[in-house]
């Protein structure tokens, strides 16, 4: 008989017990709650440092840039590629250093080598990518990269790479119009000629 | 009765170019088309409600309708209206070896059940479909068809689960309205009827006159009722007929589409029945809580409205705190707690009344 009037309290006050937990969680949901509202919200970026000095090594293996205008299409970063995922495709330029306004070409990189190729495609497939960061050593330019890491300020860095279709991996770096525009311009030159 | 009135109404209005017997029947379907509407709208917002409620309870933010495309509106507020949107787009299927008749009447009789209870719900002193002299022994009874439409359900569908989940679903809806049936009879003995308006004018005069704090022995079987409501309206913890881990849906298990929806729409309709004659019985009904103090006809409706509301809080809140019982467990706590209890509680009213009330 005790055991009985025991065990009647004994539910009737974990249950209210219980329930004293989930309404605590109830009103604490906003604060408490574990959802990430995924395409509003993001994890932050994790902070990783596998033992070198983070300015001079390139850390985050982020994604790959090319700053076009200092690209002078020499392929070196595309033999280096273990898995050919570059692909770049050079035309012989009309004048060598000289700037081509119709195609926003210009003549002289950075380091200030005068350019004899226009770069009429340059496609880095991203989903082929394994990040081994080859590509960037051999270029002479230094205008091949991965953003993150003392180029952080450049790029910000993402670590998704999420497109709706996968040839929105295909990163298309060479200027738009550029193929056109320059065999419209050699066309208008041998019909000067 | 609201369909006289209704009449009269529309007699004056239309007398002259219809007959009596078109505005009868127009004047009869007018309380049901509102009633549907009603229960229409007030499931929409519950589902709304349970999923909300429910994530919160689980640290999570329920439907937010985030993102791009198509998708549920601020907060997820569309997100019901798209769940309708989709039991009703659904293919009716009906199992080749089911017994069809049977298979097709079960939801419409579920559904019965849970809609006629609503004729005799007071939402006012005079906002009520029916004003029946056993109003409260009516919504009982009627109460019952669930019963005879889970089984047809659970054996038309001919499949094991099926018939598990009806099997059960009987075995526990009549056992636990012995003690719902005896715990209301503490609210007729004290208000000394059986109707439900009578009832609630009794509990008139502000939140200490509502038969809950009548006298010690009352919220004992407020507690029993509600809990045996709850069981009634096979609502977790006593979600056995359906219990999704083990009989896949239970009774539902063959429905889609459209007949699936008149099981969910009849189960939230009867959360609102049963939620609505605990708050009749016992908490006042209509009666504003501040005697005298909102009290008009619209503040009646709200006041009906919000303590239903707060039980059906309740019932959604226990649901996300407590596991399933098992089957024998569901047997002891009705028969071997809540029968003696609600015995003992008519005993303990009966000399409280004798005693202190004479």
């Amino acid at each position: 008989m005790k055991r009985y009037f025991t065990d009647i309290y004994e539910s009737v006050s974990s249950i209210l017990g219980g329930m004293g937990i989930t309404l605590m969680h109830l009103i604490k949901a906003r604060n408490d709650n574990v959802t990430l509202q995924y395409p509003e919200e993001k994890w932050p970026r994790p902070e990783r440092n596998i033992g070198f000095d983070h300015n001079s090594y390139n850390v985050i293996r982020s994604r790959l840039h090319v700053d076009m205008d200092d690209c002078i299409g020499c392929l070196k970063c595309e033999r280096a590629c273990p898995v050919d995922c570059i692909k770049i495709v050079t035309e012989k330029a009309p004048v060598r250093g000289e700037d081509l306004k119709e195609i926003k070409h210009k003549g002289i990189t950075s380091n200030g080598t005068r350019k004899a190729l226009v770069v009429t495609r340059f496609d880095i497939d991203m989903s082929e990518c394994c990040y081994c960061n080859l590509c960037t050593y051999p270029c002479p330019e230094e205008c091949i990269f991965m953003t993150g890491g003392p180029n952080a300020k450049k790029h910000p860095i993402d670590y998704e790479f999420s497109e709706p279709d996968r040839s929105d991996l295909i990163y298309r770096f060479a200027k738009k119009g550029a193929k056109e525009g320059l065999a419209e311009m050699n066309a208008k030159q041998e019909a000067e000629a | 009765m609201t369909v006289d009135y209704i009449f009269d109404f529309l007699t004056g209005l239309l007398g002259g170019f219809l007959g009596s017997d078109y505005l009868l029947l127009a004047s009869m379907l007018i309380p049901c088309l509102a009633i549907f509407g009603f229960i229409t709208i007030y499931a929409l917002i519950v589902i709304y409600a349970e999923l909300k409620v429910s994530s919160f309870i689980q640290d999570k933010v329920g439907p937010m309708g985030q993102g791009v495309g198509l998708h549920a509106g601020k907060w997820g507020l569309l997100q019901p209206v798209a769940d309708a949107l989709k039991l009703l787009l659904k293919e009716d299927i009906i199992p080749s070896s089911a017994d069809r008749p049977l298979f097709i009447l079960a939801p419409f009789m579920i559904f019965i059940g849970a809609f006629i209870s609503f004729v005799a719900i007071p939402f006012g002193e005079s906002i009520i479909v029916a004003d029946l002299n056993i109003g409260l022994f009516y919504i009982l009874g009627v109460g019952s068809i669930a019963v005879l439409s889970l089984i047809l359900a659970g054996w038309a569908s001919n499949n094991k689960w099926s018939l598990y989940g009806g099997m059960r679903s009987a075995a526990q809806i009549v056992s636990y309205e012995i003690p719902a049936g005896l715990s209301l009879i503490v609210v007729i003995m004290l208000a000394g009827t059986l109707n439900l308006q009578d009832i609630i004018k009794y509990q008139e005069g502000g939140i200490f006159n509502w038969i809950i704090f009548d006298n010690p022995f009352v919220p004992i079987a407020f507690v029993v009722y509600f809990i045996s409501a709850l069981a009634e309206v096979n609502r977790t913890p006593f979600d056995l007929p359906e219990s999704e881990s083990e009989l896949v849906a239970g009774f539902a298990t063959e429905y889609s589409g459209m007949r699936y929806a008149f099981f969910f729409l009849s189960e939230y309709a009867n959360m609102f029945v049963v939620s609505a004659v605990a708050a009749a019985g016992f908490l006042g009904g209509w009666q504003s809580p501040f005697d005298g103090f909102m009290s008009t006809p619209a503040w009646s409706v709200f006041w009906m409205i919000s303590k239903t509301g707060f039980l059906i809080f309740v019932m959604i809140w226990l649901r996300w705190t407590l596991p399933r019982l098992r089957v024998d467990q569901l047997m002891n706590v009705c028969w071997k707690v809540f029968l003696p209890i609600a015995l003992l509680n008519i005993f303990g009213v009966a000399i409280w009344t004798v005693v202190f009330n004479s």
